[in-house]
């Protein structure tokens, strides 16, 4: 613990240089923007950014690409409470209380209520990082390829399993991802695979323009501009103090939303966007009052919004201390680093101190700058609201290609961003979250690498998954959600996903 | 029968991964205890047709494919379009001048904006992008004929 407290006070020393305190504030003035900005989600807005990182140090550059990510999240609550517009996914459930709280002149309560949410359950998410990421980075130290072929196996079963649309299609997309995670050299023989004699595609397709395609130039070419502008509620800042008794209605469901939005965050998926969905769903069902809900029910705010920021803390304990991905975002991080030169994995903590704690001390800091950013800025984060769709998007089309270009300055990654915005247009239409194939993509290297090391260690016997205690525990855990997948499908019960596809849809009570 | 959206996804899927298993043909699958470079590629692509096969099959609970609204289609094959000349014309002539074309070509051909303000924004937007890029961030951009 005393070792922690030293690190942490290490960390503080990083983060709070006055330049690392300057791209933590850029971090979360962008995140904000990109969190409020309909079309952009924090996945293509880090993916977008990256380049502007390549001047920066790794340290510098984790700190404000974090920063982008949490203050989405923040961001995102904005445009839910004032236009019932989602900025992000996990922004969905606000829509509902918040946006009715705003049309009873509480907009500012709202926004406060979830900005203090989310700033709670960012901190607490902080806190257990803090305490749990370096023991668990030394417990990985004893993982080998039949482990991390467990892990990851579990992992994509866990994604699967907790993704808000169904099992097949989640496997479908992780097995997509998967299958773009192979082109290029075999690192173990030296094949080219699917290369095409494309000289550009021995390194395989990189994260980047696969993400800012599918969610960038993809999310633009599935928003026509003619609806994308709305009535915008402007709160005044006068208003943004909520009542005592809106504080007491709060504070119940804003511890509940910082445990179960941690807890979930650790676990691979779409944390975030389930973590506000499950809160939303407690919150209403422990009730007294469940008929206030839809109809501007404090709780209905300050539980998903709390518990979607702890949950994006969450997702950065496995990325810290094993190197596993478990979302896209995570996946974009870890090329972020790599690019930089830091490999992410139980070594980071001893081989990149500065980073790894620099960047955890940067977290604690961002979020109180969030705070100081979102209550008294809001009108002003609105604003940008109001420029036309049709001016916006070919800007951001612009950013993308920057974006894409810049990583290798291959105008071939360019075109595989454009293919990729295509493939994310008709996955929409075809009901498919296209965040599984990013994952797969990223994942793809480090499973085959494993799994093949596995097999060769135990000349082909596949039991070595099941002879070594760690990988036994997990390939059990991944056997059991298997088994309560098939007995849902079996019971053709309606679970929680079909429940969110009702509510993303049309709101229906939950 | 009615064709609905997951008979098509589902047959979208099983043909790529009867694709990747066509293309694997040159690859070696090894053995269970040397596996080789085309062992890992044939597994997800069995198990993409198998889950797409499955998709298709449980295609009664998707929505007809008829009713897929497809409304937006022609401004994204627009987009797509006019954004793939940029990309191919981006080497060539450079940031400034293709990204100014092709924010003006977006705005006026599918957006339908006055020439005058959509040239304004479109070159005011793309010389303060290249300013905070080159001198702000020290990110070299792609340069044109002129060195620009």
């Amino acid at each position: 613990m005393e070792t922690t407290i030293l690190n942490l006070a290490h960390g503080f020393s990083v983060a709070l240089a006055p330049t690392n305190l300057w791209y933590a504030f850029l971090g979360c003035l962008v995140g904000t923007l990109v969190g409020v900005l309909p079309g952009i989600g924090p996945l293509a807005g880090i993916s977008i950014l990256l380049p502007v990182t390549f001047g920066l140090n790794a340290t510098q550059a984790i700190i404000m690409l974090a920063g982008i990510y949490y203050g989405s999240q923040y961001g995102g609550s904005t445009t839910s409470i004032l236009m019932r517009i989602p900025g992000e996914a996990s922004s969905v459930m606000t829509c509902i209380d918040g946006y009715a709280m705003a049309k009873k002149g509480r907009a500012g309560a709202a926004l406060c209520i979830a900005a203090v949410g989310s700033w709670i359950g960012g901190t607490f998410g902080v806190l257990v990082l803090t305490m749990v990421a370096p023991p668990l980075a030394t417990i990985a130290l004893r993982f080998g390829p039949p482990e991390y072929t467990a892990l990851l196996i579990l992992g994509l079963i866990f994604l699967a399993y907790m993704s808000s649309s169904s099992l097949i299609r989640t496997l479908l997309m992780a097995c997509l991802g998967l299958l773009l995670g192979m082109i290029g050299i075999d690192n173990m023989t030296g094949h080219f695979r699917y290369s095409f004699d494309l000289a550009e595609l021995g390194d395989g397709i990189g994260i980047v323009p696969v993400a800012v395609g599918l969610f960038g130039l993809g999310e633009i070419l599935s928003t026509p501009s003619a609806g994308a502008v709305k009535d915008i509620i402007s709160p005044r800042l006068r208003d943004l103090l909520p009542t005592r008794k809106e504080w007491n209605e709060a504070t119940m469901p804003i511890t509940r939303g910082t445990l179960l939005g941690f807890i979930i965050g650790i676990i691979p998926g779409s944390a975030h966007v389930i973590s506000s969905f499950l809160s939303y769903a407690i919150e209403k069902r422990i009730s007294k009052h469940p008929e206030q809900f839809g109809k501007g029910a404090v709780a209905g705010v300050a539980g998903p919004e709390t518990a979607n920021n702890a949950a994006s803390t969450g997702a950065f304990v496995p990325l810290l201390a094993l190197g596993i991905p478990t979302s896209p975002i995570t996946a974009v991080l870890i090329g972020a680093l790599m690019i930089h030169g830091v490999s992410v994995g139980p070594t980071l903590v001893n081989e990149h101190p500065d980073v790894f704690w620099g960047f955890v001390a940067s977290m604690y800091v961002g979020n109180i700058m969030l705070l100081v950013l979102n209550l008294p800025l809001v009108s002003l984060f609105v604003t940008v609201l109001r420029i036309p769709y049709a001016y916006l998007y070919p800007m951001i089309i612009m950013f993308c290609i920057i974006g894409v270009y810049a990583v290798n300055n291959s105008i071939v990654d360019v075109w595989i961003m454009l293919i990729m915005g295509i493939l994310g247009y008709a996955l929409r239409k075809f009901d498919f979250d296209p965040a599984p194939l990013v994952l797969g993509l990223v994942i793809a290297p480090i499973l085959e690498q494993s799994l093949r090391q596995s097999l060769i260690m135990s000349n082909g016997d596949y039991l070595i998954f099941f002879s070594r205690p760690i990988s036994l525990g997990l390939m059990m855990v991944s056997i059991s959600l298997l088994a309560l997948a098939a007995y849902a499908f079996v019971l053709q019960r309606t679970d929680w996903r079909t429940k969110l596809a009702e509510v993303e849809a049309g709101e229906k009570e939950l | 029968m009615i064709l609905r959206a997951d008979h098509v996804a589902g047959a979208f899927f099983a043909g790529v991964g009867l694709l990747v298993i066509a293309l694997s043909g040159d690859l070696p699958t090894g053995t269970l205890s040397l596996p080789g470079s085309g062992f890992m590629p044939k597994i997800i692509a069995v198990l993409m047709i198998f889950f797409g096969v499955v998709l298709a099959l449980r295609a009664r609970e998707s929505k007809p494919f008829a009713s897929v609204p497809w409304s937006d289609a022609k401004h994204a094959a627009m987009v797509v379009a006019i954004t793939a000349i940029g990309v191919a014309l981006y080497e060539w002539l450079g940031f400034l001048t293709t990204n100014i074309l092709l924010m003006f070509a977006l705005l006026v051909i599918i957006e339908r904006r006055k020439l005058l303000p959509a040239a304004i924004y479109s070159i005011g937007v793309v010389a303060i992008t290249y300013v905070l890029f080159v001198y702000l961030l020290k990110t070299p951009l792609q340069t044109g004929p002129f060195g620009i």
